[in-house]
């Protein structure tokens, strides 16, 4: 591999040691394990594979996982875009604390956010009791994952239109508003369009971690079967039972979700740019 | 038509390029509300829970102590091993053409869209007792899975885009101009990196070391996967948090919390300075 | 130092930067490489100065065969046509960098090392600007102390890539005086690339003047204004 990598000599020193550590690390940490993953899947069989998927329990919390994680990718978009709007236009007192926070839910380890927002929501927290007189119970119900799952999506959205709108150029509102068009007709058809490519950017990077997000979740989530399982819990309960085979088969099942996510985010920023490149 | 410019001036009051004030002061109003709801509620209430009860008495618990002690151990092996590799791949891919490079770039970013659950199950597949290499490893008296190398492991997996992700945008832009420079004054390899390379780069490599330490410290579903869970042992903070709280010991279990949430604020703090002061030489800015 | 080349020829993947090309420059020449954007001038360049290696061919210096010498080895004093300055260091420690690089045995003491700095400065005419840091130069004051540091190694011959390329007319006819002056006074061999004709004709004392990876002719200023050899060269000159 190495041969097939290395350029023709060159006056810059290093590639064969700073290549042959990149390489033996992705191997040893990433690639070899991911290997296993893939090898156990093949040895188990398709079939037993598909027969481990398709049980009703297995494919209840697949389908949970991916239905939340979307449902939260969408709140996430509208009150991200919202967020990175006032953030970038507005000037008001507290502004750079609140762009801070938007970086909480990633620099917060997951277990404590679950631990937390399980006490806020349960039916004697804070939020929970109010809720509660409503008749809404959000603590161990689906409700429960949604907010943990729009609570660790909450930046990518705004971290992708962020600098999209930062570098937008003002002429075009100007020119907008010279031809005629209202403010609410400039934002609609002239500003979002163009936010568009990052902020679904943003859902699929939120997408993305939310189908497999766990620590924040279990805690909130009840952990039903059938109603309130996620799909990386029953990967846990798998191997904690020493099922391998089901664990692997599972697993493979979520790795196929990532890549088809990681393939569709790689397609909207080669999207995003040729937009820009063509702008 | 003298009736019509009252009503051109009122309507150019507000410039054309922004919103009225209700609009303006209503937006802002949601996104403070949307934050303290999500993000501030969740951090206070972490606090006060820790502060509701005797959380000097819970910080002095073995077990407690243990974790901390183990997180700093994992931390402190992961996240160097993670800067060296982020400044390698870094460096072959920004300094050199070769083919492969884009397959190498997703490769390097593929942690990221991999569930922490899996990560630890993958691992559990190549490096587990009943596998080849695992079983070799424990007949010789170094399990992996349920230990120290495997917690290690796992960390590196989940934090392993971090430092190269900072750099790579960075070096491409800066091009190879300067260290050709100091090669043909006659610096060596080694020289023109820590000369010219390494300076250029440090608040980029601190940015990442940054996030990527935060992540290490905090990370839960990887490694809950492959530690065993051994009070005392293997149980590093974020996994000590979760069986205090499943034994309905909240006090103890918020005040590991808070320590974690302090690290994370002082995280946020550190990163936000330097994206004010150095916004210039970090290249991509505030990404998750 | 007189430098051969001989049938050098550099392909890029599909691409063919230089076809094979000879050229021989005497010692203590100034030579212009002149043509347009593509025509391999500056690969040519950067191939003596050891940041490229030939597909094909050899390059000498005086006797010796330098064609896989590294860079570090090459000893070439090179300035580069952004010209390279190390934006995180001063002028001085810019201009020292070469001679605090070399190893422990040959490295000149610090007060060696500072009076060579100073001298430099003398000699580009920017005594006072030692503490400075590149951004606080203008763009002729950065051209200068890149042609400093790059004579700080004592180097054996001077390469130096479009170096009035991002100057305004003004400054750039200072700067062309001033490089014929330290050329006459260090007397070292001298290449530099040039897409301006006027630039080529005026200062050099060879021109080799390039198109599409091949030398279309050599020459002296006279000749090539007086006897262009091909078609192209007649259109490039007229241009």
């Amino acid at each position: 591999m190495m041969a097939a990598l290395r350029p023709r000599r060159s006056a810059m020193p290093g590639f064969g040691i700073t290549m042959g550590v990149t390489l033996t690390m992705l191997s040893l940490v990433v690639l070899l394990p991911i290997g296993a993953l893939v090898i156990k899947g093949t040895a188990f069989g398709p079939e037993a594979v598909w027969e481990v998927v398709n049980r009703p329990r297995t494919w209840a919390a697949l389908w949970l996982s991916f239905r939340l994680s979307a449902l939260a990718a969408l709140f996430n978009l509208v009150f991200g875009v919202l967020l990175a709007w006032v953030l970038v236009r507005y000037r008001f007192v507290g502004r750079r604390l609140f762009d801070a926070a938007v970086d909480l839910p990633f620099a917060l380890p997951t277990a404590v956010a679950g631990i937390a927002l399980t006490t806020l929501y349960a039916p004697n927290g804070v939020f929970g009791s109010v809720l509660a007189h409503l008749g809404w119970r959000v603590a161990y119900t689906q409700w429960g994952i949604f907010v943990a799952l729009v609570f660790v999506g909450l930046p990518f959205v705004v971290r992708t239109v962020q600098p999209v709108l930062a570098t937008m150029d003002r002429e075009l509102e100007e020119a907008s508003a010279t031809l005629g068009a209202s403010r609410t007709r400039t934002i609609c058809k002239v500003i979002l369009p163009m936010l568009m490519p990052a902020a679904l950017t943003g859902v699929a990077l939120a997408l993305a971690r939310a189908v497999g997000e766990y620590g924040s979740v279990i805690f909130i989530a009840g952990n039903i079967p059938m109603r309130t399982e996620i799909a990386p819990l029953l990967i846990v309960i798998q191997l904690e039972e020493f099922n391998y085979d089901a664990a692997a088969a599972i697993g493979l099942a979520m790795l196929a979700i990532s890549f088809v996510l990681l393939l569709a985010i790689n397609l909207l920023q080669v999207w995003s740019r040729r937009r820009i490149e063509n702008a | 038509m003298p009736d019509t410019v009252p009503h051109a001036f009122a309507r150019h009051a507000v410039s054309p390029v922004t919103e009225r004030a209700w609009v303006r002061h209503t937006l802002i109003a949601l996104a403070a509300t949307g934050l303290a709801v999500l993000v501030f509620a969740p951090l206070c209430v972490v606090f006060q829970e820790a502060l509701a009860g005797d959380w000097r008495t819970a910080l002095a618990n073995p077990d407690a102590r243990s974790a901390i002690r183990l997180t700093l151990t994992v931390t402190a092996i992961s996240v160097p091993l993670n800067a060296i590799f982020g400044i390698t791949a870094a460096w072959a891919i920004t300094k050199f053409e070769f083919r492969g490079k884009a397959l190498l770039i997703t490769l390097i970013d593929l942690p990221f869209s991999v569930s922490p659950v899996v990560a630890g199950l993958c691992l559990v597949l190549l490096f587990g007792a009943n596998t080849g290499i695992g079983g070799w490893m424990v007949a010789h008296g170094h399990p992996i899975i349920f230990a120290l190398p495997g917690i290690v492991l796992a960390t590196l997996f989940i934090t392993f885009p971090f430092v190269a992700r900072e750099l790579i945008p960075l070096m491409t832009e800066q091009g190879r101009t300067e260290e050709e420079a100091a090669l043909s004054l006659g610096a060596s390899g080694l020289r023109t990196f820590a000369t010219v390379t390494l300076p250029n780069i440090r608040w980029a490599l601190l940015y990442g070391v940054l996030l990527s330490n935060a992540r290490a410290m905090g990370e839960f579903g990887a490694v809950a996967v492959v530690s065993g869970k051994i009070r005392g042992q293997t149980a590093t903070m974020p996994i000590t948090i979760e069986m205090l709280y499943n034994e309905y010991l909240s006090v103890a279990a918020f005040t590991l919390a808070a320590v974690l949430a302090l690290l994370a604020l002082v995280t946020l703090a550190l990163k936000t300075a330097l994206e004010l002061r150095h916004a210039d030489q970090l290249a991509a800015i505030g990404h998750p | 130092m007189h430098i051969r080349i001989d049938q050098i020829a550099k392909e890029f993947g599909q691409t063919t930067a230089l076809h094979p090309v000879s050229l021989n420059v005497p010692q203590g020449a100034l030579v212009a490489l002149l043509g347009p954007s593509g025509s391999g001038k500056t690969t040519l360049l950067r191939i003596l100065g050891g940041l490229e290696f030939p597909t094909a061919g050899r390059v000498m210096f005086d006797a010796i065969d330098v064609s896989a010498m590294s860079v570090q080895d090459r000893r070439a004093g090179f300035v580069f046509q952004s010209y390279a300055l190390f934006r995180h260091m001063t002028v001085f420690d810019n201009i020292a960098y070469g001679l605090r690089a070399r190893p422990r045995a040959t490295r000149p003491p610090k007060a060696d090392i500072a009076r060579r700095v100073s001298d430099l400065l003398r000699l580009i005419q920017l005594p006072d600007i030692a503490a400075r840091y590149p951004n606080q130069l203008s763009g002729g004051q950065r051209q200068r102390v890149a042609l400093a540091r790059a004579l700080a190694i004592e180097p054996r011959l001077l390469l130096l890539d479009e170096p009035f390329g991002a100057l305004d007319a003004q400054v750039r006819k200072e700067l062309r005086q001033g490089l014929r002056d330290i050329h006459n006074q260090t007397g070292l061999t001298t290449i530099f690339v040039t897409h301006d004709q006027e630039e080529a004709l005026s200062l050099a004392d060879l021109v080799v003047v390039m198109s599409m990876g091949r030398i279309e002719q050599i020459g002296t200023p006279n000749e090539i204004r007086t006897a262009p050899s091909t078609p192209f060269v007649r259109n490039f000159i007229a241009a």
